[in-house]
């Protein structure tokens, strides 16, 4: 029984002590002497005494001083980390070497290419894909850097503009930023030519990495206030759908690049890209080669404004998140009452037993709990995009559409790690195998109730795109005992390798140390899954390779029937497993 | 190190407390994590029908103790029997027995308090009527009707612990363990529980509660254990633990050799007659 207290993560503490009606800790009158006496203690953490010594000396110095101290702890911070643990410290080694040879790498690379006619186009694209890593990155490591969780920061006496300059100073500092400033510097050296070229590089690298790092980090403020709500974690369930339609976007665009052959085809995305900040700062570089300095200035302009107009509404996204209150409970309150009246109803059709309990739980979930729910979407979502793209495309097959199938079959992994720490209950009420086989069971069968239906709409939709009625059949069949291999390796995988879901962060899927065992369970599961589902798959091949269509109808029953035997067996595995493992399976799961 | 101050282990003739099986049998438990001993090889007989309170500071093996008894951790070695059941040996006698509010574990905190209990009740194999039933008085008693409909993840501490006693208390346990019932709870949630509480004893039935805070443990149990550094340091009924101190408080600090350390030297610049704040440069100027 270790762990917090359930439900409120260390986010939420922070900003719904402070409560509504207190003065902010920055605002006018923060003045007083026993706060800033709080904000030394604070922030002096281990080695960061000296920068830290007085408030007074702060206030006298400003921003200068404060980014100091934001420096020293961002410093001591990864020290502290690297000492915690060699594992840490092996990946943090590995991570600098790679990042630094590929640097070196694509330094060496803008070198040459200087002076070569696609270098602007390709320069600017570079710093366009890097700005939006640097966007995008924020997104899935949230809570990769302490220093600038702004919600640790709420109980400080700091003013916003300086605290957005220290923390800006603090991001500057890792892997990340020296990266970005090789790849700048090399598209810098790339495209100057001339003294005025020169100059203009030696305001536009800096600037362009700013934005880069600004970017980053309006996007992280703007998420830990989004994720701190409720709503806003339900909404965050859409990032997996962008993600999955972005990735195939990019798919059909290095398709139509290869088609269309050679470099020339960036330069019209390259022209517009070059007005965009940060990659502007890379294009007045160009510009200024090129003798036009108006156009240089203006670019340079852009970006600046582009920094001003990121920090400053990341300035008070700051100020929002430290002295409003923690939005989650209160909009909730009354909606919840209407969803919980709803709802009842909804499910009265499932049975009093426990499979109907179960079932009606499950289902609730996948509606209700935002980490469930973001992965049926992204599963649904990328189980019918990827099958329905490449038909478009006209490279697809029909059989694709397992892959909708096995999608929604991942759902059944890990299933007590996504009841988190609240499996407690579940073990009280399992003691035989006959309970947890129910457990199991039921759980399975929620996911058919969605899944069964969903795997036959999207081979139909498939089907049709591809004209191949045919096929029909045979596909459903292979993607039905798919997904009975799935659900049935899944229950044995629940029960074998169950891995925690941490709930404090809504992108992270697992627990710091579990990684190993996560990817180790789903993908195994996976392969042998895939291997369980030969006799079907070679069946359909050799009525293919045969001239059998005739006979290719057959392998729906088969699928159908194999898949439930296969299922059923994963079942029947697992439950004795599961029951004899509770306790194990329990403190596996409350590690997030 | 005190005395240990264990009376009569057996139950059978402490405080006249009948000869029946007890409700808690506790032989030689041991639970290491790493290389901290947890429990180092705990002995503990708690008798049936009484209220029991597991009593120890911070980090004491309280927790720990806790969740081996009911099931939820496995020890390294030792028996624990439940109502006279091995609860590893004999789980469907065991959990159908006993009733749980664990600490700092999640509930299932997207169902509402109501679906929460439907859901508990069922699961323990309860006709659906009769666990409706039985969850809309228990909502009612601990005040919870009001709020019934909201998800769990809205409720505050209080109202989790209640929603969690109710929870505990649908099947109708002989044995209800609770782990820090009261902690972070309000004055007027915390009466409640008690009210519930002591009505349940009154029943016949044995509560085990773990706390850290002597003055409600003293007032609202008969029988205590005292618990330090994953020892017992006392059992035995209430009057008998406390012995001649003045409250349980003191004799719990004796217990737990905790009694007499006073540090006021090293904090002298702390409180209002150091002036105000004048603590600029470092060393916080020893003003008196």
């Amino acid at each position: 029984m270790s762990g917090r207290t359930p439900g409120t993560g260390p986010s939420k503490t922070g900003p719904s002590e402070t409560g509504p009606s207190e003065t902010a800790p920055w605002g006018a009158g923060s003045s007083g002497a026993a706060h800033d006496e709080t904000a030394t203690g604070v922030t002096g953490g281990p080695g960061g005494s000296p920068a830290a010594a007085t408030v007074r000396e702060r206030d006298a110095l400003g921003a200068g001083a404060l980014a100091g101290v934001f420096v020293q702890l961002k410093l001591s911070l990864l020290r502290n980390g690297l000492r915690q643990s060699s594992t840490r410290t092996a990946v943090f080694v590995t991570s600098l070497v790679f990042a630094l040879l590929f640097a070196a790498g694509q330094l060496l690379g803008l070198i040459l290419l200087r002076g070569n006619e696609h270098a602007v186009s390709v320069t600017v694209l570079l710093t366009g894909v890097l700005a939006l890593g640097w966007a995008v990155l924020p997104l899935f490591f949230p809570g990769g850097d302490e220093t600038l969780d702004p919600t640790r920061l709420v109980m400080l006496p700091l003013r916003p503009r300086p605290l957005v300059a220290a923390l800006l100073t603090a991001s500057l500092m890792g892997i990340g930023p020296l990266f970005a400033l090789c790849l700048l510097l090399g598209s810098a050296f790339a495209l100057a030519h001339g003294a005025v070229a020169l100059l203009v590089s030696v305001l536009a690298v800096p600037l362009a990495l700013l934005v880069c790092v600004a970017l980053a980090r309006a996007v992280a403020a703007a998420n830990v206030r989004l994720l701190t709500s409720r709503k806003g974690r339900d909404l965050a369930v859409l990032s997996g759908l962008v993600i999955a339609i972005g990735a195939q976007l990019v798919n059909f665009g290095v398709q139509r690049l290869g088609e269309s052959g050679g470099l020339s085809a960036l330069e019209p995305a390259a022209g517009i890209i070059q007005w965009l900040p940060p990659a502007a700062a890379i294009g007045a570089i160009d510009s200024a080669s090129e003798g036009a300095y108006g156009t240089a200035l203006a670019q340079l302009a852009l970006t600046a404004g582009a920094l001003y107009g990121l920090l400053h509404p990341w300035q008070r996204s700051l100020t929002k998140l430290m002295t409003a209150p923690d939005g989650s409970t209160l909009a909730a309150a009354q909606e919840s009452k209407a969803r919980g009246e709803r709802s009842s109803g909804q499910h009265r059709l499932l049975p009093d037993s426990r499979t109907g309990t179960v079932m009606r739980r499950s289902l609730r979930y996948v509606q209700r709990d935002p980490k469930t729910k973001a992965a049926w979407v992204s599963a649904l979502a990328i189980g019918f995009i990827v099958p329905l793209f490449n038909a478009f495309q006209g490279s697809g097959s029909i059989y694709f559409t397992c892959f909708a199938s096995g999608m929604l079959g991942v759902q059944m992994y890990n299933q007590f790690g996504q009841d988190t720490s609240a499996f407690w209950m579940v073990a009280q009420t399992i003691a035989t195998t006959k309970d947890a086989y129910a457990e199991l069971r039921a759980r399975a069968l929620a996911l058919l109730l969605v899944t069964l239906p969903y795997t036959v709409v999207v081979t139909v939709i498939v089907a049709a795109v591809l004209d191949d009625w045919q096929a029909l059949p045979s596909a459903t069949g292979v993607a039905l005992a798919v997904l009975g291999a799935m659900l049935g390796t899944g229950a044995i995988s629940s029960a074998r390798f169950p891995y925690s879901i941490p709930q404090d962060s809504a992108y992270k899927n697992v627990a710091p140390g579990q990684t190993g065992l996560a990817w180790m369970s789903v993908l195994g599961g996976m392969l042998a899954a895939a291997a369980l589902c030969a006799p079907v798959i070679a069946a359909t091949i050799w009525l293919h390779s045969t001239d059998g269509h005739a006979w290719l109808w057959s392998v729906l029953p088969f699928g159908a029937l194999y898949g439930l035997l296969l299922g059923w067996a994963g079942l029947r595995l697992a439950a004795p497993m599961a029951a004899r493992r509770l306790p194990e399976i329990l403190t596996a799961v409350s590690k997030g | 190190m005190p005395e240990d101050r264990t009376t009569a282990a057996g139950g059978t003739d402490a405080g006249g407390a009948p000869a029946a099986v007890p409700a808690v049998r506790v032989e030689g438990l041991w639970k290491r994590f790493g290389e901290q001993i947890a429990v180092s090889g705990i002995d503990l007989t708690l008798p049936a029908g009484r209220f029991i309170g597991l009593v120890g500071p911070n980090g004491a093996g309280k927790t720990t103790t806790l969740s081996m008894v009911t099931g939820l951790l496995r020890p390294d070695q030792g028996r624990v029997e439940v109502a006279g059941h091995d609860v590893w040996r004999d789980p469907v006698g065991v959990k159908s027995r006993i009733g749980v509010l664990p600490e700092g574990l999640r509930l299932f905190e997207r169902l509402s308090g109501r679906e929460l209990l439907a859901y508990m009740g069922r699961l323990r194999g309860l006709p659906g009527a009769e666990v409706d039933k039985r969850a809309a008085q228990l909502l009612d008693v601990l005040d919870l009707a009001g709020s019934q409909h909201k998800l769990v993840v809205d409720y505050s501490t209080g109202m989790r612990k209640k929603i969690g006693l109710a929870a505990a208390l649908l099947h109708n346990p002989e044995v209800l363990f609770l782990d820090e019932p009261f902690e972070g709870v309000d004055p007027v949630s915390a009466q409640t529980i008690r009210g519930v509480l002591e009505r349940y004893t009154a029943s016949g039935a044995t509560v085990i509660f773990s706390s850290h805070v002597m003055e409600l443990v003293e007032s609202l149990c008969d029988w205590v254990a005292v618990m330090a550094a994953g020892r017992i340091r006392a059992q035995g009924p209430l009057a008998e633990v406390r012995g001649d101190a003045p409250s349980l408080q003191s004799a719990f600090l004796e217990l737990v050799g905790a009694s007499g350390r006073n540090e006021h030297e090293s904090l002298d610049w702390l409180g209002g007659s150091s002036g105000s704040g004048s603590g600029a440069g470092t060393g916080a100027g020893g003003a008196r």
